[in-house]
């Protein structure tokens, strides 16, 4: 199932339903921070000028808190998380992917949790609590070369 | 023969709720920060809500994994919610985050026949099979439900009367399509106050903020910039900071952390000593019912919480 994306169904036409209001970019914490950032307004009109293609090569495609707030208050009412989601992962695959994002995926493959420390065991004990049990590796590591992930990152 | 009800009639018996979960801990609470657990495992027995433990794996978060791989987010959170279905629990979660993904995945895993049939194909080879026969909720909710409420009351050892902010966390309620449709029916702007209502519920005085309901930072810190990532939380504590809340309540373990954390990491750059404490709302549950703040864990905050707690009788 290496092709399974959001498939939000969107044709180039619909995605010309949205009329530049930037009432999405108004609400976008990552552009607060962040004056590089293109916001979903811009993001969406690089898309129909430039094509998806040069987007996917863009690093600041992946500045973006994945709220949903513009998604929320887009008076269009365009899925803009999901069109944004298929931007990045077609982005990972063709390796524009932040380094600590990649990282932290792998980390996943290999253990089954996001993170990592030292002395948890201790950690645990403090708060009463019993040794976590290790996640189900395995499984993880089979369900996610199934899935092809491993073709977007090595792990 | 006596008609009228025999002493092993169950008639008249008060009708007994049992409530039992697949609890779902996630990565960063049961790692990072374990006397959230221990918190929810006291709190949890106190108001007889059963909890299982089962094999579970990360959710995968729909900031890191959903944005990089979506077939891999699907399949590795049906693979979790196939293991809830498995043992017939409805599956409880403590962060927004997983709650996020298991409730949209099980959404769209329920819905969607030819993304079932697809993930399902992927799940074989592990023996498992998504049959979409649970629910997912998250301990906010479980808490904000009537008859968990009246047993919260009976247990109460004392109020929390700090004037307090709510932060629910982005993805605990947006989408809200997903993940509070309920809400939307009724015509109204999804914004969640339930937790606001708990915090008065137990004595506190709910104090509303600007930037309530944005991003509290985490998922670009974690994904780019760091230093974004603060930025937000800074200008967030800015309006916590202007509304004189004395203290946070958290559903959320990365939001706790970027205010935790952040708060120190902040305090260092810009030379701000004026620091919020920040609670997990069932650490607050469980003062609430008489446990010590060790007991529930506010001992590792890094935000100390002692002194605020002394104001008003609690060591």
């Amino acid at each position: 199932m290496t092709d399974m994306v959001v498939r939000t169904g969107l044709s180039r036409k619909d995605i010309y339903e949205c009329y530049q209001c930037a009432r999405c970019t108004g609400s976008c914490p990552a552009l607060e921070v962040r004056p590089d950032a293109y916001g979903p307004r811009e993001t969406i009109l690089r898309w129909l000028d430039q094509g998806r293609d040069k987007l996917t090569r863009d690093k600041h495609i992946w500045l973006c808190c994945t709220c949903n707030v513009c998604e929320e208050r887009c008076p269009q009412m365009l899925p803009i998380s999901d069109l944004l989601t298929d931007l990045r992962n077609l982005a990972a695959r063709r390796g524009n992917i932040p380094d600590r994002l990649a990282a932290a995926i792998r980390l996943l493959a290999v253990t089954g949790r996001t993170m990592i420390v030292h002395q948890l065991d201790e950690m645990r004990a403090h708060h009463g609590l019993e040794p976590l049990p290790p996640a189900a590796a395995e499984e993880v590591r089979a369900i996610l070369k199934e899935t092809g992930l491993d073709e977007v990152i090595e792990f | 023969m006596n008609s009228s009800p025999g002493r092993f009639s169950r008639r008249g018996a008060p009708k007994k709720v049992i409530m039992k979960y697949a609890l779902y801990l996630g990565c960063s609470i049961p790692i990072k920060y374990p006397g959230f657990e221990a918190a929810t495992r006291l709190v949890c027995e106190k108001l007889e809500i059963e909890l299982v433990d089962l094999s579970f794996s990360c959710c995968p978060p729909s900031t890191s994994m959903k944005q990089v791989h979506y077939g891999s987010w699907l399949a590795l959170a049906a693979r979790n919610l196939c293991v809830a279905e498995e043992a017939g629990l409805d599956l409880l979660t403590l962060c927004s985050g997983c709650v996020n993904t298991l409730k949209e995945a099980n959404h769209i895993l329920k819905e969607n026949d030819s993304k079932r049939r697809r993930v399902n194909r992927v799940l074989k080879s592990v023996n498992h099979r998504f049959e979409g026969t649970i629910e997912v909720t998250h301990i906010l909710d479980v808490l904000c439900q009537d008859s968990v409420q009246d047993k919260i009351k009976a247990l109460k050892a004392r109020d929390i009367p700090l004037r307090m902010g709510a932060h629910y966390g982005c993805h605990y309620f947006r989408p809200s399509a997903v993940m509070k449709p309920q809400v939307l029916d009724e015509d109204e702007y999804p914004l969640p106050m339930h937790m606001d209502e708990l915090l008065s519920f137990i004595g506190a005085e709910p104090i509303q903020f600007g930037r309530k309901y944005l991003c509290c930072g985490m998922p670009l810190g974690a994904n780019m910039d760091q230093d974004a990532g603060y930025a937000l939380t800074r200008e967030k504590l800015f309006h916590i900071r202007a509304s004189n809340v004395q203290a946070l309540s958290v559903v959320c373990p990365s939001c706790f952390e970027q205010f935790d954390m952040g708060q120190i990491i902040l305090g260092r750059k810009y030379k701000e000593k004026d620091h919020i404490p920040t609670f997990y709302l069932t650490q607050l549950l469980g003062l609430y019912m008489g446990m010590s703040p060790t007991e529930v864990g506010m001992d590792v905050h890094r935000i100390k919480t002692r002194k605020l707690l002394k104001t008003i009788g609690i060591e």
